[in-house]
């Protein structure tokens, strides 16, 4: 308020009145109209100077609430992107599991009732596996339950299958092989739709995350620009009005927040592309190799079922040839594979190649105890060690992934926190830089 | 001061209500299952001709194995180095894989054997037998001549007027007839008419789905590919019976101590034959001659012995009607 307006009654003014113009109305300087409270505190240059006080203090706290939004988004994203991976591949390994069981029971097929104990403690093993991640799975992701739950029903009418056709084929009764057929139909035509299903709805969310790990930089940007606008400007008036170049608090303010805008903005570039490394090489390795041993196992099913089919499994044998070529493909990235999945590969195709020449050549009999035998350079020893070089290398790739993507972010979260108390700070050096002017109006 | 307070205040709030970016995601579809149409059974293909029965007449005296005349159909075969026979694998006595052995066998191998002993002098090593499903048959018969065609079906195959026109048979080698399986408490079904309402199973593209709908339209048909997926979807209670040739039953019946094929005498004549390409009259005629042959030296009714009568009783082999082209 101005000082006239609480001047006492003028009896004994020490100033003259102003004296008007002649002819010219007085101006009375009273009764004022009475302004509103608010109106007048902003009145005049100490006024304008409140205003400065607050929009600035108001921007700086804003742009710490903006920093704090933009980390926890990046950080909240690149989580979300390791909780994904990390669930892609849980429904990767159940996938595997799941076809590496049904090679086990279609090659056991080939057996006959007398199943080999360690390829049935492998077809145990698997499907104990599958029914374990199944509910870690539905448990990291509650989007995914209805499926699983869906997936978990299929299963049980393929185990159910399976033992019948064990019970039948232990007694020699032929109904044994029609209850594996039904069982490998069950798991081909239901169980298979609803995985892929899984992994599709799995990879979308994990493209959405990485796409979404560049977007805090947004945030940082447009708070931190808007903020040291504001800042800039009231250092120009301050510096206008009180002829005193630099105001220090407020120019510090600005600092500060240039400050987290450069090393917050670099944490955030820098996990943001050390994520795209991730997912153009960890990820896309573990997601091709993944890929690569699920075609493999396919690949061996479909081996079976063309001995099975004795003569007319030309269908399955070009099966075979597709999943191989799946598995060729994926293994021919660097990063996918090891020296040792890709030799193992290469003698498993060597043995199925054998087996096929076997057949074709009508010796049946000779084809199938290459198929069921477990000997050196048999189909079933070179798979074997093919999955296990091949298994190893998977989990190495996919640990690398989660480290890799959980190091990405790992001072965003400590940013995320910093953010408002920055912005606190901001807004404090701004309000005291300014009120040092104010104090002299007082 | 105090509206300072306030402005933190409400921003603590604001910065509370916007950190925590937290997504959630749709729930993952479920695949979409295209359910096909149910299949109406097509109307059976008229049985027009006068003898279904009649096959090619042998030419005088089998040829001496590798022997083989020049050019002819079974020179060929030997050529190739083994008969490839199409069979069925789960038809337990006629032709089923032996879970323990993995050897197929029963009444139809026989049959195949014979064939390839005529040939090559042995069977071993010279028989390639091919698993194929009812509606697979005819198809693999009719297919072009190249090596490793399926050269004869085995496959208890009815022979009819209308599968003549699509390829050629044997002599009859059994006189089957078609006959229903149902739970073995269900005493009351006395035929097929008692079953009105409720559904049979038969194998697709055989001749005893074509009885079935002609016995009784009113029973429901449910169809599997082979005469075992029938017998899986009886186990699993999702059809009430099973109809079938007398041979077939009798083998389900064995796997299943819950089943029992009805007594009631057959409601239809199923005539098995060997199935060829139409185009070679040649082989035709050969396995006629080494059909006659079994019958003749007793070979024929020792397999009979081993693989049908335990379950059907006594039977002795059905006389050969010649006459076609003649």
């Amino acid at each position: 308020m101005t000082q006239t307006a609480s001047a006492p009654p003028a009896t004994r003014s020490r100033t003259v009145p102003p004296v008007a113009a002649p002819g010219a109305p007085t101006l009375p300087a009273f009764p004022q109209q009475p302004k509103g409270r608010i109106a007048s505190w902003f009145e005049g240059t100490p006024g304008r100077m409140r205003a400065f006080l607050i929009v600035a203090a108001l921007v700086s706290v804003v742009f710490g609430l903006a920093a704090a939004q933009g980390f926890n988004e990046s950080d909240g994203a690149l989580q979300r992107a390791e909780a994904n991976t990390a669930q892609l591949v849980r429904i990767q390994a159940i996938h595997t599991n799941l076809v590496s069981a049904n090679a086990d029971a279609t090659n056991a097929f080939l057996v006959g009732g007398l199943e080999p104990p360690a390829q049935r403690q492998h077809f145990t093993d698997s499907m104990t596996t599958a029914a374990k991640l199944i509910s870690e799975a539905a448990t990291a992701q509650p989007a995914d339950q209805k499926a699983l739950g869906e997936l978990n029903v299929t299963l049980l009418t393929y185990q159910g299958l399976i033992e019948q056709a064990r019970a039948n084929n232990r007694q020699g009764l032929p109904l044994g092989s029609q209850y594996l057929k039904d069982a490998s139909a069950t798991l081909q035509d239901d169980s298979l739709p609803v995985l892929n299903e899984l992994v599709k709805a799995n990879q979308a969310r994990v493209d959405t995350e990485f796409d979404g790990i560049g977007r805090g930089m947004i945030w940082l940007i447009v708070g931190g620009l808007v903020a040291l606008a504001v800042l800039g400007l009231s250092l120009f008036w301050l510096a206008k009005r009180t002829h005193r170049y630099v105001n220090v608090p407020v120019a510090a303010a600005a600092v500060l927040v240039l400050l987290t805008m450069a090393i917050g903005g670099g944490q955030l570039a820098g996990a943001s592309s050390s994520a795209k490394d991730t997912r153009n090489i960890s990820y896309a390795d573990t997601l091709a190799l993944s890929q690569a041993r699920i075609a493999a196992y396919d690949a061996k099913s479909n081996e079976s079922l063309t001995l099975i089919a004795r003569g007319s499994g030309t269908a399955f044998e070009e099966a075979w040839k597709e999943s191989a070529a799946i598995v060729d493909q994926r293994l021919a990235r660097g990063g996918s594979t090891s020296p040792a999945a890709a030799r193992q590969w290469n003698a498993y195709k060597t043995a199925h190649a054998k087996i096929r020449l076997l057949d074709d050549d009508g010796k049946w009999d000779d084809a199938v105890d290459l198929a069921i035998g477990t000997g050196a350079s048999t189909s079933n020893s070179a798979f074997t060690a093919f999955d296990k070089a091949s298994g190893d290398r998977l989990n190495d790739l996919s640990d690398a992934t989660q480290w890799e993507l959980g190091s990405a972010g790992a001072n965003l979260g400590l940013l995320g926190w910093l953010g408002l108390p920055i912005g606190i700070v901001a807004a404090l050096l701004a309000a005291w830089g300014i009120s040092q002017r104010l104090e002299e109006y007082r | 001061m105090n509206k300072t307070r306030l402005i933190a205040g409400s921003l603590a709030l604001l910065f509370a209500a916007t950190a925590c970016g937290s997504s959630s995601y749709d729930a993952t579809p479920l695949p979409v299952k295209e359910t096909p149409p149910a299949a109406k059974p097509a109307a059976p293909p008229a049985q027009d001709c006068a003898n279904p029965l009649q096959s090619y007449r042998p030419d005088g005296p089998l040829p001496l194995p590798n022997q083989m005349p020049a050019g002819s159909t079974m020179a060929r075969i030997h050529s190739y180095g083994r008969l490839v026979a199409g069979v069925s694998a789960d038809s337990l006595n006629l032709g089923s894989r032996n879970p323990i052995t993995g050897v197929i066998e029963g009444f139809d191998i026989d049959m195949i054997n014979a064939v390839a002993a005529a040939i090559f002098g042995t069977a071993k090593g010279h028989v390639e037998l091919r698993v194929i499903s009812s509606p697979q048959r005819l198809p693999v018969l009719k297919a072009p001549r190249q090596p490793g065609a399926v050269d004869i079906v085995a496959r208890n195959m009815t022979i009819n007027c209308a599968r003549w026109k699509e390829i050629a048979f044997s002599a009859e080698y059994y006189h089957s007839g078609q006959k229903l399986l149902v739970q073995s408490n269900m005493t009351r079904v006395k035929s097929l008419a008692d079953l009105s309402g409720q559904k049979v199973c038969a194998p697709a593209g055989s001749t005893s789905l074509e009885n079935l709908i002609k016995a009784n339209p009113k029973v429901i048909p449910v169809t599997a590919d082979t005469d075992t997926g029938c017998l899986v979807l009886f186990q699993q209670a999702k059809v009430v019976g099973i109809t079938g040739d007398d041979t077939v039953l009798a083998g389900e019946a064995a796997q299943d101590p819950y089943a029992m094929v009805i007594k009631a005498p057959p409601f239809s004549a199923e005539p098995y034959g060997l199935g060829m390409n139409s185009g070679e009259v040649d082989f035709v005629k050969f396995v006629n001659g080494v059909l006659e042959k079994m019958k003749a030296d007793g070979s024929w009714q020792q397999s009979y012995k081993t693989w049908l009568e335990p379950a059907l009783g006594k039977a002795v082999p059905p006389q050969p009607l010649y006459g076609r082209g003649d």
